[in-house]
């Protein structure tokens, strides 16, 4: 199992939600974040912004299902503009459900 | 070292602490959280009757739940798991999720050490 942690603008999240659950991944969790890139974040007019909003969207998923969910994301939040964000995988070794105790997603 | 993060109800924070500080486990990180499950979320029903056309749309996409993040050597993940899995079971949907994450370093930054040493 992989999770999978994209960080992405706070006004794509709807997109990426419908998106994934019309491709069969109706489960994620999402964190309001605040980051910066490359660029130090922003500078508007005299004003310098250290940090920007960002939203955070975590999804855990089998291995084979990685490449699918990182291109859906990918292709949903794209603006094509800096600050459109980072996608993250790392790997979990093993996934529980409370409810049932059993070792499954 | 591994990562365990258990996303709980929000009314089972207090207790989840409580029986994770009496098998000896103190320090964890809390974070809250939107999400939402295979069910998409939660929709308003009445038992029997068949969802109105109004009522389409009407859903809670996503429920405010709790982030727990604990760090722990690996031959205490089991005990870890189990005791977050004992105060957070209610049987129903919506009860959460644990998963289990390899760490591959950690650093105490007051004192610069390294490994499990950081974490104990």
């Amino acid at each position: 199992m992989k999770m999978i942690r994209a960080i992405i603008r706070p006004e794509k999240i709807e997109d990426v939600a419908s998106s994934l659950a019309a491709a069969g991944f109706p489960a994620l969790t999402k964190i309001d974040v605040y980051g910066r890139g490359k660029q130090r974040g922003i500078t508007v007019d005299s004003i310098h912004y250290e940090e920007l909003p960002k939203t955070m969207i975590i999804i855990v998923v089998e291995d084979d299902e990685v490449e699918k969910v990182v291109s859906n994301i990918q292709v949903s939040s794209l603006t094509g503009h800096y600050g459109d964000g980072k996608i993250f995988v790392s790997p979990v070794d093993t996934a529980y459900t409370i409810r049932t105790g059993n070792e499954e997603l | 070292m591994k990562e365990i993060v258990a996303f709980i109800r929000i009314n089972k924070t207090q207790r989840t602490r409580d029986a994770l500080a009496e098998k000896g486990y103190y320090s964890m990180t809390v974070n809250n959280a939107l999400g939402r499950g295979r069910q998409k979320g939660l929709q308003y029903e009445i038992s029997g009757e068949p969802v109105k056309e109004y009522e389409k749309g009407t859903r809670l996409n996503y429920i405010p739940k709790r982030m727990v993040i604990l760090v722990t050597n690996d031959d205490k993940v089991e005990e870890v798991v189990s005791t977050i899995i004992d105060a957070n079971k209610t049987g129903n949907i919506g009860d959460g999720k644990v998963f289990v994450c390899p760490i591959e370093d950690a650093v105490r930054v007051r004192t610069n050490e390294k490994g499990e040493r950081a974490i104990l």
